[in-house]
C-alpha cells in the first residue's frame, strides 16, 4: 500500500498549510450555518439531534485534552459527567437552587473530585491507569445506586419544570429546544477554542511531551503529576458541564445513564473515531456517531423528517432488531478503526490531502 | 461467629469460580501482555452456550463443559488470530480499545439473539443445599468448586509438565528469546487466548445454574477479574487462584457486614489501594 502512495506526486500548494486554510474557511462556513439553522429549520427532531451532537463534541474535546494531548486514556469520565448531572439536578430538587447556578457548582465539584482522583491515580501508567479510572467511576456509580435516601438510587430523578433563564433583563423560557440549541452550540465552540488554546500553549507542548515519553518529559523538568492533573481538571470540568446540561435537556437521570461505563466508552469512541489528539477529531467523531446512534435507537426520527417511510424495511429492521443492541455498531466501529485506521477519520482526511507527507 | 464462617464459606465457593476466570485472564496477559476487556463477555458466552444446551438437549450444565470449553477455545483462538494478533505491537491503549470493541460485539450479539431478558437455568439441584456444622452449603456451588479444582490442577500440570506448556511459559517469560529457541510464538499466543477463553467459558458453565443469564452479565466479571489478576500479580496462575478466592471471601464478608449493594465498592476500593501500594500484586516481585 505504501508504495502506491509514494508514487503519487503532491499537487503544488496542496500541503499541510493549504489543509489548514481550507479547514479555517470551512469552519467559518459551518459556524454560520449552525447559528442560522434554528431560523430556517422547523423540525424539532433536527434541533434535538443538534443539541446531542454539540454535547458529544463538548465531551469529546474535554476528553481529548487529557486522553489525546496528555495520552492518559481515561475510561472513567462517566464519573465527572454523572457528578455534573447529579449536582445540578439534586441542588434544584432538594435545595431549590437554580439549575443555572447548580450546573457551575457541579463543574466545581467535579473539578475538585478530579483533582483528588488525579493525585491518586496518576502515579499509575498505561493499562493500570485505565483500570484505576474505571474503578473510580464504578465506585461512584455503585454508591449512587446504594444510598437511596440521598440519591434515590436506581429510581433516578425526573425533572418536571425548569425555571426561566435570566440573562440580564432577558427572560428565556425553556419550553422549546431553541435555547438549548444555542447554549450547547456556544459551549461546544468554547470547548473547542479552549482545546485549541491548550494545544498551542506551553501546557499543550508539555502534555504532548508527557504523552510521548513520561520519563523523558520528567527528566527535562516537567512536573508530570501537576500537568496531568491540570489536564484532568480542565477535562473533568467541561465533562461535568455537559453532564449538567444533559440532565436539564433530557430531564431524566439515573445512575446507569450518567455514571455507567457506556458513557465513558461513548466519550472515548467519539475521539477514537474522529482522531485522537486532534482538534477536528471529536467533531468528526460526533458527526458520525450521534446521528448513527440516534437512528439506531429510534429510526422514527428519519420518518418524521420524511426521509424514510414508516413501513420501509430498513426502519422495521432497525426497530425490531438493532434498537435493542445499538452498541453492536459501536463495537464494530471500535474494532474496525483500531485495526485499520488507528488515527481515525481525521487521519484519513490528512492522508488524502497530503499523500506524500511522512513517506520520505 | 456462625454468620462469619457461613460468609467465609460461601465466599470461598464463589471465589473458586472467580479464580477460574482470573486464571484465564492472567494466562492471556502473561503470554501477550494484552489486557482482555472482553473476558467477562466470554464468561457470558459460556453461560448462554450452557443454557442453550440445557434448554434444547437437556444436557446437564456441569456435563456440558466438555462441549462448552472446546467451543470457547475455538472462539478465543479465532478472536486472537483475526484481531488481537494484529495489534500485539501497538500501544496498550489500542489493545484495550480493541478488546472493549470485541466485548461490545459479543454482548450485543447475545442481545440480538436472545434479547435482554433474564434467563434462568433451573436444574433439580439449582437451589438445593446441605448443612455442615450448622452452615448451609449450596450444592451446585460445591460441585462447581470441585470442578474448578480439577480444572486448575490439570492446567497447572499442563503448563508445568508438557512441552507445549513449557513453550507457553517460555513465551510469557521472554517472547524474543522463546522465538530464538524455535518456539512458534504466534501459535502459542493463539493457544493461550484459546485456553483463556475456554477457562472463562468453563466458569460460565459452572455458574449458569445459580446465576441470572443476560447479555450484560459479563461486565461485572470483567472488572472483577482485573482485580483478581492484579491482586495475584499479572501473569501468575497461582496468584490468580488465590486472588479469586480472596476476592470471593472479601465480597461475601462485605455483603454481610456492610450491605450487599456495597460489596463491589469494597472490591474496587481495595483494587485502587492495591494498585497504589503493591502494583506487582500480593505475591509478585517488584516490577522493573
Amino acid at each position: 500500500m505504501s508504495s502506491a502512495v509514494r508514487t503519487r506526486v503532491p499537487l503544488p500548494g496542496v500541503g499541510a498549510s493549504s489543509l489548514r486554510s481550507w479547514a479555517a474557511a470551512l469552519l467559518v462556513l459551518v459556524c454560520a450555518l449552525l447559528f442560522s439553522l434554528p431560523f430556517w429549520v422547523t423540525k424539532p427532531y433536527l434541533l434535538h439531534m443538534g443539541v446531542l451532537l454539540f454535547l458529544a463534541v463538548i465531551q469529546g474535546q474535554a476528553w481529548n485534552i487529557l486522553g489525546g494531548y496528555a495520552g492518559q486514556h481515561s475510561l472513567g469520565h462517566a464519573a465527572y459527567f454523572g457528578l455534573g448531572a447529579y449536582t445540578t439536578v439534586m441542588l434544584f430538587e432538594r435545595a431549590q437552587i437554580s439549575p443555572f447556578t447548580g450546573i457551575w457548582l457541579g463543574v466545581l465539584l467535579a473539578s475538585l473530585v478530579s483533582w483528588g482522583v488525579g493525585a491518586i491515580t496518576f502515579r499509575l501508567r498505561g493499562p493500570y491507569f485505565v483500570l484505576a479510572s474505571i474503578s473510580v467511576a464504578e465506585i461512584i456509580r455503585l454508591l449512587a445506586l446504594h444510598f437511596k435516601d440521598f440519591t434515590r438510587g436506581a429510581e433516578g430523578f425526573l425533572l418536571s419544570a425548569l425555571p426561566a433563564f435570566q440573562l440580564g433583563p432577558l427572560e428565556i423560557e425553556l419550553f422549546s429546544k431553541r435555547p438549548f440549541y444555542f447554549a450547547a452550540l456556544l459551549v461546544a465552540l468554547w470547548t473547542t477554542l479552549v482545546s485549541w488554546l491548550v494545544q498551542r500553549s506551553k501546557i499543550g507542548y508539555y502534555l504532548q511531551a508527557v504523552r510521548e515519553d513520561q520519563d523523558a518529559a520528567h527528566s527535562i523538568g516537567i512536573n508530570l503529576q501537576a500537568y496531568k492533573c491540570l489536564a484532568l481538571v480542565i477535562s473533568a470540568g467541561f465533562t461535568a458541564w455537559a453532564g449538567g446540561f444533559y440532565a436539564l435537556f433530557v430531564k431524566f437521570i439515573d445512575p446507569e445513564t450518567v455514571f455507567g461505563i457506556d458513557v465513558s466508552v461513548q466519550i472515548l469512541l467519539t475521539c477514537i473515531v474522529g482522531g485522537i489528539g486532534t482538534l477536528a477529531g471529536p467533531a468528526l467523531g460526533a458527526l458520525l456517531l450521534v446521528p448513527l446512534s440516534e437512528f439506531l435507537r429510534n429510526p422514527k426520527g428519519l420518518v418524521q423528517l420524511g426521509l424514510l417511510s414508516s413501513d420501509s424495511s430498513l426502519v422495521r429492521l432497525v426497530e425490531e432488531r438493532l434498537s435493542h443492541a445499538h452498541s453492536f455498531v459501536y463495537g464494530l466501529l471500535l474494532v474496525v478503526i483500531i485495526l485499520f485506521s488507528p488515527e481515525g477519520l481525521w487521519g484519513l482526511v490528512k492522508r488524502w490531502f497530503a499523500p506524500a507527507r511522512g513517506e520520505g | 461467629m456462625q454468620m462469619f464462617f457461613q460468609a467465609v464459606l460461601s465466599g470461598l465457593l464463589m471465589g473458586g469460580v472467580y479464580s477460574l476466570i482470573g486464571i484465564g485472564l492472567t494466562i492471556i496477559f502473561g503470554v501477550m501482555q494484552v489486557i482482555n476487556f472482553a473476558h467477562g463477555d466470554l464468561v457470558m458466552v459460556g453461560m448462554y452456550v450452557t443454557w442453550l444446551l440445557f434448554s434444547y438437549f437437556h444436557l446437564d450444565p456441569f456435563l456440558s463443559i466438555v462441549l462448552t470449553a472446546p467451543l470457547l477455545f475455538v472462539l478465543g483462538a479465532v478472536i486472537q488470530r483475526v484481531t488481537i494478533q494484529r495489534v500485539l505491537g501497538a500501544a496498550s491503549e489500542n489493545q484495550i480499545l480493541l478488546t472493549i470493541g470485541i466485548g461490545l460485539l459479543l454482548s450485543n450479539t447475545a442481545m440480538l439473539l436472545f434479547t435482554s431478558d433474564y434467563q434462568l437455568l433451573t436444574t433439580s439441584y439449582s437451589s438445593s443445599s446441605f448443612s455442615v456444622f450448622g452452615m448451609s452449603v449450596s450444592q451446585p456451588l460445591v460441585v462447581a468448586f470441585a470442578i474448578t479444582g480439577v480444572v486448575a490442577a490439570g492446567l497447572y500440570a499442563f503448563l508445568m509438565k508438557t512441552d507445549t506448556g513449557q513453550a507457553i511459559r517460555a513465551t510469557a517469560q521472554d517472547r524474543e528469546a522463546a522465538q530464538l529457541m524455535g518456539i512458534n510464538v504466534s501459535r502459542m499466543s493463539v493457544l493461550a487466548f484459546g485456553i483463556g477463553a475456554a477457562l472463562a467459558g468453563t466458569a460460565g458453565a459452572l455458574i449458569a445454574p445459580t446465576y441470572y443469564i443476560f447479555p450484560q452479565v459479563g461486565h461485572a466479571f470483567t472488572l472483577k477479574s482485573f482485580v483478581i489478576v492484579v491482586l495475584g500479580g499479572m501473569g501468575s496462575v497461582v496468584g490468580a487462584t488465590l486472588g479469586g478466592i480472596l476476592i470471593g471471601i472479601v465480597e461475601s464478608l462485605a455483603a454481610l457486614y456492610l450491605a450487599s449493594g456495597l460489596k463491589e465498592c469494597v472490591v474496587f476500593g481495595l483494587f485502587l489501594l492495591l494498585l497504589l501500594f503493591r502494583p506487582s500484586g500480593l505475591l509478585g516481585r517488584a516490577r522493573t
